[in-house]
Formats: C-alpha cells, structure tokens, sequence
C-alpha cells in the first residue's frame, strides 16, 4: 500500500478547503504533483505545499491501495476525504469541519477528535472516531430532506447534538454520551448511543435508536413494554406518533 | 454585423431551411449592413433568440423557493470568473444564473409568469439583476377584490380601468389568471371545486371571473390575451373543468391577430381518472379540442425528472402537494391580491404518477397539429428547470430518444397513455416555432420571435448542420448543441461565443401602459382609496413600483380605443 504523509508547515488561523485530500485524487500522482494540488485558504487559492509538507511513497497506484496519513492538528482543515470511494485516510490529530463528507466507501480513521458534519450525507464506508465528535455527525447539511444512507461511523468518545440528523440509512454507534435530538427526522437506519441521550427521535419517521444509559423521551413515544437486547433490558418506544412515525427507541432508562 | 450562410429557420417570415445572410445594425436585422464584423455561419444552424413566455425567474416566490432550499443551492455551482458572477442553483438558481444558464441556451427573452401587484417590486428588483435577457412581468388578477366584484356587477369598463391601473402599479405586461376564485377562498380555508363554485363572501363564480378579465383584456387591447392556470390544476379529472373552460368563453373574441386565451402548463390540466390510482392522460382529448379551435393557444408544462420546485398562486394546491408528499411546504396569503405557495419536490421516473405526467406533456405537444398553438415550456422550475429545454426539444424530435426513456419508466405509462403509439417527429422548423415564433406572437413582441427587417437582432447559432444530421438519429448530438449555443447574438452584440458568455449587455424590461376613459378610471381611483384605507398594509402611495426599479424600460403602448 502506497502511503502518502501530509504534515501540516504552521498553525492555521484561517480554515483549509481541502476537499482533495482524498485517495480518489491523490493515488496516482506523483508527490511533486500533489505538492501542486490547489487549495482555498480562506479566500487565497494556494498550492498544497505551501501549508503541508508532502512525504511518503512515490508511485502511482489504485486509490484502494493508497493511505493518506494526516500527522498533526487538522483541526481547521476542512472536507477531509470528501467523496471519497476507497483507500485509506488517517488523522493522528484532530480532523475539521465535513470530514469524510459524502465519501460511499473506504476506511477513514480519526485519532483526535472530529468538529461538525463528521460524515454528512455519507453513503457508505466506514469512519472511526477514537475521540469526541462535535454536532451533526451523519446529518443532512442545510435544507436536505436525506443524511446519511449507508456506510457506519463509530465514535468512541462522545457526540455534540443532532446527530444523525435525516438519517436515512446506515449505522451510528458513540460510546459516550450525545447532545440534544439524535436522530432527530430520520427516515432509518440504527444509532446506538452507550451513553444518555437527550430526546432522541423527533419526528422520526421509522428506523431504530438503542440507548443504553438514560434518556429522555419525548411525550409523543409510547411505551411497548421491555425487551432484552444485549444482556440488558431495555424499555422499547414507538414513534414519534407526532408524525405518524413506525421508529422503534429503546432506552435502559428513562429521565 | 454580418451573419453569413447559415441555415436560417425564421417560420414567421417562411423561411424554413434556407442558406442566408443576415444582417444587424444598431441591434435591429437590416436590410444591408455597411460596416460591422461578419461570423460565418456556413454549416450551422441559425434561428432567432428563444423566448420564454412562462418561466418563473424573478419575485417572492422564487425567493422563497430559494430560502427553503439551500440543498438546491448547492447545485449547480460555478465559481466567478473575470467576467461573471458566481451561479447557484438548479431548480432556483440566482438571479445572474438565470440569465447566463438562458444565454448559454441561445434564449433571449423570458417573461416572470406571475407577480401579484403588491409584490412587483420585489420582482423588479430581481428582473434588474438578471443579466442579457430582456424580460417583462405577467400581473396576477384572478383573486383580486376589486376584480372579482367589478366581475360580479358585471362592470367591464370599471374592470377595464382596473386592470390599466394594475399593470401601471405593477409595471406588469399582462394579465395573469390562477386558479381563479380559488386564492380568495383559501385565505379562508376553503377552495373552488369547478366553473360554477361561487367565491365565499364574493357571490361571484370562476366563470364569471374569466369571462370579465378576457372581455377587458381585449378592450384594453392588450398586446397578450389573459395567460389562465386552469381551476382544479393538478387534479385527476380536471381536464373536464379544462375543456369546460374553453367551452365557456367560444364566444369571446380577440381584438387582434392573436388567440383570445392562453391555458399554461396544459400538462398539469389535462388528467382523468377519478383519483390517484386510476390516474390517466387525457391529452389526446385537450389536443383534439385544440386542433378544431384555432383561438386558444397553451404551452406544454413538460415534466423534467429530478428536483423541481413548485411555486405557484395556487395555495390550495400546494397545500394537498406538501400533505401529499411529506414535503417541506411554504404558503402566503397575499392581502387583498393572491395566495401562493411553495413546494419543493422530486420527480421519479419509477413513480406511476409522475412517469403518466412526463408522458402528456409530450403527448400534448405531439398531437397539437399545428406547433403555433403550443409551446415548450417546463413550466419552469414547476416541472423542472429551464434549463432541460434542448431534453425537451430531442425527446419531441426522436422517437428512438422517446422509446429509449419510455424504457426507464413505470410500467404503468403505456397503459394509461398513449404516448408510447406515437410516431410524429417534430423538424427544425417546428421546433423553431415552439420556442420562438408562437411565444412571440401569443405574447404579442412583434420584434421579437423572427429576423424579418426591424426584428430585434436576437440570433441564435447552433453547432448543428441541418442539412447532414438526423434528430431521429444522432438525438445526443443534438441535445448538446441545443445545450450550449456556438453564438448567441442579443440586440446586435455577441453575449455568447462557443457556449462561453462574452459580454453582459442590460436587458430591457417590457410593460404595458394602457389608457382608459377618465371617468372609469376615477370610479377605480374612489374604490382604491376605500381598499387603501380600510384594508391594505400598506399606503397607495407606497404602492406603485416606481421607474427607479425598471430602469431600462420597454414601455407598450395600448388601451381602450
């Protein structure tokens, strides 16, 4: 497997738009040509290389065998693997806003933390967090009806509010906690929070949210009786009756 | 400027296929120009600039449309150039894309379908920004108070004055008609079920609405006939409250050569069926209808799968769509004037409905005789974006192309249409006259449309020699330079070369000022004066769009003789 190292040269003060650190684009360049690859910095268009350092293997190959190795804060770098089909990327930082955005398949793993719009409208793949995620993680952006329809994110740390906003398809799973309405209108797919969760479901319309320490429910649920589902029980919820939702919510505890 | 040897289609003037020349001065075609550049047109295919006689590009809805859908924002992005200002959008694109997105597609002129009065300078605001195009506004009347009770005493020289006062306030061109009847009722919840429905509070029928706009129409002999969105659009069933709607006005006739009524986006009025599920095309019977009445004209409506937006006067009707499809949904209820509202949606080539839908609209088209009486619309952004056009003008040139998206589609469209039967293939002339020469004329633009001597030199060239390539045929070729213009030519200056726009000249917004005797127009004026101060928002002398907001103005002249 090809690996390509990307470092950043300074502390960013002002966001990257880096929608073409992605496999897809990068496995059959050169490095100098990589090096050479335009990107936004704020409002300047500038080469790659003059806010990273590029290293690693030269070679052309398949995006499947290429890793994109990320050492350092990529905390203000934005779209991260954007679309991307196959391959690897590795942040040993932290990753920005829209990371692994609309990617429908490969590998991403995030060792820091993930900002905002971690995998929006993802379509499949795969993304690790091994820390916290901020909000809207699988969501849909700004007006769409649809999030997220397939691949899986696992976040090991905890996750900011709405996450899986729109959710369509696919498979959430946060270890810890999450904020305010997850799975707020989902139209499918499974969430499953370790932690508490803060009105999970609004007006979801079907699909399946497992949470396995205490949450709070919305008036519009109605209680179906128990179930044991991974040695613990758990109450199981129908709705959100609001919108006619057929969503099953299952909750350890209820606040 | 000299346009050399292209093969010119300009069906006003007859000329169907010829080798000529044309030329351009002070952006009018002359008979002879003495200086100027020459582009060789040899080999390529010259038409006059498209127009565009429904579209909704300019006014609050749009806006709306916009608001609520920044997902559509995100399409169709293209960055600024040294030139050009940034475009967004695909189904509500901004206002600058608007013009390029037309430019690029050899049109020329576009006119905003519906604007109520009250809301004009929105629109006008909007139609400034939109670069190339010359533009003008249609003025909504169908659910207007003072309209519907000058309709109910029968006034139609009170109704006459009221309208000339209208498309002044409004800087508007024409008088627009939806749903008519069935606005004011939903301000109160309610609707119009058919001609003979009386309007809540009113006592006045949808009949006798049209009937008394259409009548004053032609005595103010305005230069377009009343532009009607039929009751019950968007119905199984309605094309019977379509057909009984022509029926109801056979006697009125057109103060000029043109039709006496324009029924628009016909696709969405010409269902049967009893409900949903045994939804049906009723085209043949509206084409037929058509084909033995030479004045009534219509435009297709054609759906475009994908995204569209709906936004349409018609409340009522975007209130069943929204509870229909889950949708996210926006209404308004525009005072004394309109309701309106806005629905986005998606159109799927595998849902019955929609796949039946996609079928009349072609199938109108295809079986009106003569393409003078109707015109390629997609109603634009309601059945899908403007800029699907030259999908449009393959799918009526190529029965293959029809054969091969029939294939995609629902199983259900051969059955409840008979589109899949028809063979007729539309010529370079034809669709010349579709897009060009009929909404000119129904429109009432005498300069525009054609390149007789004294036209506005609105010209078009495609990278396609009619003489060698088969529509039938080579239907993507076609589609792509119907996509893109080799040279668009406006008002004599060259805005688009090799699909790239070159320059950004201003466009000219046309309006319409029509005189009336004083005596009816003072009897309007005591009536407004009550409406202002009882009822309306805002003053009468906050009203009126002043000419700072048309700033290059295309005034029509007309009135009551």
């Amino acid at each position: 497997m090809r690996e390509i190292v990307i470092t950043p040269l300074k502390t960013f003060s002002v966001p990257i738009e880096a929608e073409k650190i992605c496999p897809d684009t990068v496995s059959s360049l050169a490095l100098k040509e990589i090096e050479g690859i335009e990107v936004w910095e704020g409002n300047r268009k500038m080469p790659l290389s003059d806010l990273f350092q590029i290293s690693g293997d030269e070679g052309s190959t398949s995006p499947k065998d290429t890793l994109i190795s990320l050492k350092g804060d990529f905390s203000r770098v934005k779209r991260l693997g954007e679309k991307m089909s196959t391959g690897e990327v590795v942040v040993e930082g932290n990753a920005g806003m829209h990371a692994g955005n609309s990617m429908t398949g490969g590998e991403m793993t995030i060792k820091g933390d993930a900002a905002d719009w971690l995998g929006r409208e993802m379509h499949g793949g795969l993304i690790t967090v091994k820390g916290n995620a901020a909000n809207y993680v699988g969501s849909g952006y700004r007006g769409e009806s649809c999030g997220m329809r397939g691949g899986e994110i696992a976040i090991e740390g905890s996750a900011g509010d709405y996450l899986g906003e729109h959710m369509c398809g696919g498979k959430i799973a946060v270890e810890g906690d999450v904020g305010d309405f997850p799975g707020a209108s989902n139209r499918g797919g499974t969430i499953h929070i370790g932690g508490n969760a803060y009105l999970p479901g609004a007006e979801m319309a079907s699909g399946t949210i497992v949470v396995k320490g205490c949450a709070r429910v919305l008036p519009s649920y109605q209680l179906e009786g128990t179930v044991g589902l991974e040695g613990m029980t758990l109450k199981k919820f129908l709705g959100d009756l609001v919108d006619n939702g057929k969503g099953n919510l299952y909750a350890a505890s209820v606040e | 400027m000299i346009i050399k040897g292209g093969t010119v289609y300009d069906p006003t003037n007859g000329i169907l296929g010829e080798e000529m020349d044309i030329s351009i001065e002070n952006g009018k075609v002359v008979e002879e120009a003495k200086k100027g550049d020459v582009i060789d047109a040899k080999g390529f295919l010259v038409m006059p600039g498209g127009v565009d006689a429904h579209a909704h590009i300019a006014g609050a809805k749009v806006n709306t449309g916009r608001i609520m859908r920044p997902e559509d924002g995100r399409q169709g992005l293209e960055p600024k150039t040294k030139l050009l200002r940034p475009s967004t959008g695909y189904t509500v694109p901004n206002c600058y894309a608007m013009g390029y997105r037309y430019a690029r597609l050899g049109y020329t002129t576009s006119f905003e379908a519906a604007t109520p009065i009250i809301e004009s300078r929105h629109t006008h605001e909007e139609l400034e920004e939109i670069p190339i195009i010359d533009k003008g506004a249609l003025t909504l009347f169908g659910n207007n108070w003072e309209v519907l009770e000058c309709a109910r005493d029968g006034d139609i020289d009170k109704l006459a004055a009221y309208i000339s006062w209208g498309l002044r306030a409004s800087r508007g061109y024409g008088v627009k008609v939806v749903n008519p009847g069935g606005g004011e009722a939903w301000g109160f919840g309610g609707n119009v079920t058919g001609l003979d429905d009386p309007v809540p509070d009113f006592d006045v029928t949808p009949r006798e609405i049209i009937r008394s706009l259409m009548k004053a129409n032609e005595m103010l002999n305005l230069p377009h006939s009343v532009h009607l969105h039929t009751n019950n659009l968007g119905k199984p069933g309605n094309y019977a409250t379509t057909l009984e709607t022509l029926k109801a006005v056979e006697d009125i006739t057109s103060s000029m050569d043109r039709q006496v009524l324009h029924i628009t986006h016909m696709q969405f009025s010409a269902y049967g069926g009893t409900g949903w599920r045994d939804f049906e095309s009723k085209a043949p019977e509206i084409a037929d209808y058509f084909n033995k009445h030479d004045q009534f004209t219509m435009d297709m409506g054609q759906l475009i799968f994908g995204s569209a937006t709906t936004m349409t006067a018609d409340a009522p009707l975007e209130y069943a769509n929204a509870r229909l499809l889950h949708a996210k949904w926006s209404n308004h209820d525009i005072e004394l004037e309109e309701s309106s509202g806005v629905v986005p949606l998606f159109y799927g080539r595998k849902m019955p409905i929609n796949a039946i839908q996609w079928a009349i609209g072609l199938e109108l088209a295809l079986l009106t005789e003569s393409p003078w009486k109707i015109l390629m619309t997609t109603d634009h952004p309601n059945g899908g974006p403007f800029v699907n056009y030259p999908e449009v003008m393959t799918l009526l040139m190529s029965k293959p192309k029809r054969d091969e998206e029939i294939a995609t589609l629902h199983s259900l469209v051969p059955k409840r249409s008979i589109l899949a039967t028809l063979d007729r293939e539309m010529d370079w002339g034809e669709i010349a006259i579709m897009t060009r020469a009929a909404p000119a004329k129904i429109l009432g633009l005498k300069d525009k449309g054609h390149l007789g001597i004294g036209a506005d030199a609105d010209v078009t060239i495609y990278d396609l020699n009619p003489e060698k390539i088969d529509p039938s045929k080579d239907y993507k070729k076609v589609k792509a330079a119907f996509s893109l213009a080799k040279y668009n030519v406006k008002g004599g200056e060259v805005v688009v070369k090799d699909g790239e726009i070159v320059s950004l000249p201003r466009g000219r917004t046309y309006w319409v000022d029509a005189t009336v005797p004083e005596e009816h127009a003072q009897r309007v004026e005591a009536d407004l004066v009550d409406k202002f101060t009882k009822y309306y928002s805002i003053q009468k002398s906050n009203y009126m769009v002043q000419d700072a907001y048309v700033t290059n103005p295309m005034v029509v002249k007309a009135g009551v003789i």
